[in-house]
């Protein structure tokens, strides 16, 4: 690692103020603080510090969302890693320019933008539209709000829901059958002969209901990384442990979602399906776990959490049932976010309240 | 009232029970200015001989609180810029106070009470005081509501009752005495750690008898030993001019010493603790005591920051700054981060504790880490992960605070209550995105203060 720490030094004066790179000194910088822990000491008390930092934090969202990106590595193939790979070259590429002409330094919520986006995408995607979508998506969804921790939308539903709104059959028209047997499609690189018409959801418009087993392993059709409802379902449950996504969120949405799921079910048993097929079919536990619990996007308040989540369990379920939308989970999310500032306001005013009274 | 915090602090470096007698010092080095107070007005001239217990220099915005000469020494003001030096030391027996001078100061109706408390106050056992929700000084003639004494110091290295109380456990009661009868009616809360523990029951036990002493039980983990927390726990609210007065363990031992042999208490038990302090230690010492002699020999070798107070609130000791402060009741000694560690936030992390659960030491048990002065991450926006709220003492919402402060009026910081901030620090601790949020808040109750209710201190 020496051979590393000397590139660094040697290098170092060229991105100075002057250096022949200056304007690229944010670039550098985030180089150097990725590999080697800043050098950097509290100034005032406290004196010493807690070991995390906002790396580690989003660090954890991506190996929360691990078995899900593998799971739809293995099910679609190998162009799904180029996928993730354009996301992350675009975006990022936004991020450094942004960061540059700030003058600010590169921030880590691009990370995991960057890898949730290829999740809720068609595997059957034109790689330039993963171009254009995560380029809209952090410059609209981010960059124009001010950048990590001012934007009002989830950046990654952003992108998503420009490119299902510009290129709808690109969208949700073509699907691809998950690969099968021990390899599945990881000897491939893209199975053009196993497209097919419809998603779980949009057979169930029809009224053909999949197999729950198969919704459970992924060995279904829909996005990259919503299938494999285990595998999201480990890494919520890893990301609620460490204190990343809050449980009130994930709690509030899915028991909504639960509730009136099962009152629709009720009323018309035929026609809309039974609650446990609804749960772990289409994109609500991603979108519950990864989306959803963004810290940023979401409400700030504990209070306005709990809304925000029956707003978002409800919309979805309202959606999926009652339009011509096949799944709801993206707009709603959107909509959810739309409101938090609103419901924070009003957490605040009344904690406020509260506060008043004490001396 | 929220309820107090579940983050766990363990340090290495914590200093031991034994105390240490530090040999008589030749020179003393004594600050003019120390936490709460500058002492502007010097009343001692250049070359003058003073004798112990002398009135050498008077803060006049803090009821003229006296900083005394704890010996006998020919004073230097110009050798050091802000110090008073004293050199030539010798020991001598100090004289017995005498108040007759001082009585056209006391209110006349407080007769004999007014005596005692205005003996506090000329013999330095008031300083020890606090006004337990604003931490500034009480006026020594005011009315409290309660008195807390805390025996209790859960900031990690900060001094321990249970050190400073060695051996003198009856003169820790006499001091009760003696604080109960300036007192009128008013309890007097003594805060124990562990209640199965031996010291408190020596403590229990020694006040067996003593009715207007309640006991008070706090859990052991900081900032639960917080003045201003303690008494919300107890039901005191912040009222104007209904102070509830708080004092730790040497403030009763100065009481006793000023009220039964009407001496002045200058020598004190203080910690001296944190990773880079070979044996961490409590050491027994005098304000402005060289700060070279108790470091020489003491410390690791490497660079070091030394802080008076504890790591989490304590005020990093500058380079000018020669001796103890009149208020210092411990040393900290940390290391200055320099190491770069390869790849560090994704390290496993079995040796590093956090408030969140991110890293392997979440699967061990508690355990002691040594820590330094890293910030260990870059300044980052907020992201909202709520951490600063969960640990906070007060109940307010730091994240709101900072981002107000970044974007909004005084005013609205005001409305969100940062003036009921302790200042404990734990959310500048959690912050992932490593943003000071206690020195913006401190800042920020400076500022209302100033511009907000000037007038009101005015009139």
């Amino acid at each position: 690692m020496k051979i590393l720490r000397k590139l660094f030094d040697s290098t170092r004066r060229h991105f100075d103020e002057g250096g022949t790179f200056g304007a690229f000194k944010p670039l550098y910088e985030a180089m150097e603080n990725f590999f080697y822990g800043p050098a950097t000491r509290t100034g005032t008390a406290p004196h010493v510090r807690d070991p995390l930092d906002l790396k580690r934090y989003m660090t954890m969202v991506i190996i929360a969302l691990l078995p899900a990106t593998l799971a739809g590595i293995y099910f679609y193939g190998l162009r799904t890693l180029a996928i993730i790979v354009v996301s992350y070259a675009v975006g990022g590429t936004i991020e450094v320019i942004f960061a540059v002409i700030r003058k600010e330094e590169i921030n880590e919520g691009f990370l995991v933008t960057g890898l949730l986006f290829p999740l809720v995408l068609p595997p059957t995607i034109p790689l330039w539209m993963v171009g254009v979508g995560v380029a809209f998506g952090v410059l609209v969804g981010k960059e124009i709000f001010g950048g990590t921790g001012r934007n009002l939308f989830n950046p990654a539903l952003v992108g998503r829901c420009f490119l299902a709104l510009g290129y709808p059959s690109e969208m949700s028209a073509v699907w691809l059958k998950p690969g099968e047997g021990l390899t599945g499609s990881l000897l491939q690189w893209y199975d053009t002969a196993a497209v097919t018409g419809a998603t779980p959801l949009g057979q169930a418009k029809l009224g053909e209901w999949a197999n729950i087993g198969s919704l459970l392993w992924g060995t279904t059709t829909g996005c990259i990384g919503e299938t494999c409802a285990i595998g999201i379902i480990l890494g919520g449950i890893f990301l609620i442990l460490t204190k990343v996504a809050n449980w009130r969120t994930v709690v509030s949405s899915l028991g909504s979602f639960v509730i009136l799921a099962a009152a629709f079910n009720i009323a018309d048993p035929d026609r809309f399906g039974p609650v446990y097929w609804h749960v772990f079919a289409g994109g609500l536990l991603l979108g519950v776990f990864f989306m959803a619990t963004d810290p940023v996007s979401s409400p700030n308040t504990n209070g306005g959490k709990w809304f925000y989540g029956i707003i978002i369990g409800t919309v979805t379920v309202l959606i999926r049932n009652l339009t011509g939308y096949v799944e709801g989970m993206m707009f709603a999310i959107l909509l959810g976010n739309i409101v938090a500032p609103m419901l924070d306001e009003a957490v605040v005013y009344v904690r406020l309240r509260r506060l008043q009274n004490e001396r | 009232m929220s309820q107090i915090t579940k983050c766990e602090i363990q340090l290495e470096g914590k200093p031991a029970d034994s105390v240490l007698e530090m040999p008589e010092p030749r020179k003393l080095f004594i600050p003019l200015e120390s936490v709460r107070f500058s002492f502007d007005s010097v009343e001692v001239e250049e070359n003058r001989s003073v004798q112990p217990g002398q009135v050498l220099a008077r803060d006049l915005n803090n009821f003229s609180v006296p900083l005394l000469a704890p010996r006998a020494g020919k004073v230097k003001l110009g050798e050091i810029k802000n110090h008073i030096v004293l050199d030539e030391i010798t020991q001598q027996e100090e004289e017995p106070y005498d108040h007759r001078e001082d009585e056209a100061h006391i209110p006349q109706e407080m007769g004999s009470v007014g005596l005692k408390r205005y003996k506090l106050l000329a013999l330095g056992a008031w300083q020890f005081v606090y006004d337990a929700h604003s931490s500034k000084l009480p006026d020594p003639f005011g009315t409290p509501r309660a008195v807390i004494v805390s025996t209790v110091n859960l900031e990690p290295y900060t001094a321990q009752g249970e050190a400073q109380l060695q051996k003198r456990l009856a003169d820790f009661t006499r001091g009760l005495e003696h604080l109960q009868s300036l007192l009128e009616y008013q309890p007097i809360y003594l805060v124990m750690p562990d209640i199965n523990s031996e010291f408190s029951r020596q403590l229990r036990e020694s006040i067996r008898g003593y009715a207007w002493v309640k006991p008070v039980q706090i859990a052991p983990k900081y900032p639960g030993d917080n003045f201003a927390v303690i008494a919300r726990k107890l039901g005191f609210n912040k009222e104007k001019d209904s102070p509830v007065w708080a004092m730790r363990t040497e403030a009763i031992l100065a009481i006793d010493r000023a009220l039964t042999l009407s001496k002045p208490s200058t020598v004190r038990i203080i910690s001296f603790g944190g990773p880079m302090v070979k044996e961490p230690i409590h050491l027994k010492v005098m304000p402005g005591y060289p700060l070279k002699d108790i470091l020489a020999e003491r410390l690791e070798s490497g660079p070091v920051r030394i802080i008076d107070g504890g790591v989490l609130t304590g005020a990093m000791v500058s380079e000018q700054q020669k001796g103890l402060t009149a208020e210092c009741n411990g040393l900290t000694v940390l290391q200055e981060h320099s190491e770069r560690e390869f790849l560090s936030f994704i390290r496993p992390g079995s040796d590093r504790q956090s408030y969140g659960k991110c890293f392997l030491s979440s699967f061990r048990g508690a355990f002691k880490e040594r820590l330094n002065t890293a910030l260990r991450g870059e300044l980052r926006p907020c992201v909202a992960c709520g951490f600063c709220e969960e640990v906070c003492p007060a109940g307010i919402m730091p994240y709101l605070i900072h981002k107000t402060l970044y974007s909004g009026e005084l005013e609205d910081v005001e409305q969100m209550r940062v003036d009921l901030c302790v200042g404990c620090g734990m959310c500048s601790f959690v912050c992932p995105s490593k943003i000071d949020l206690r020195g913006e808040f401190v800042k920020a109750q400076e500022d209302i203060e100033r511009e907000l209710h000037a007038e009101e201190v005015q009139s």
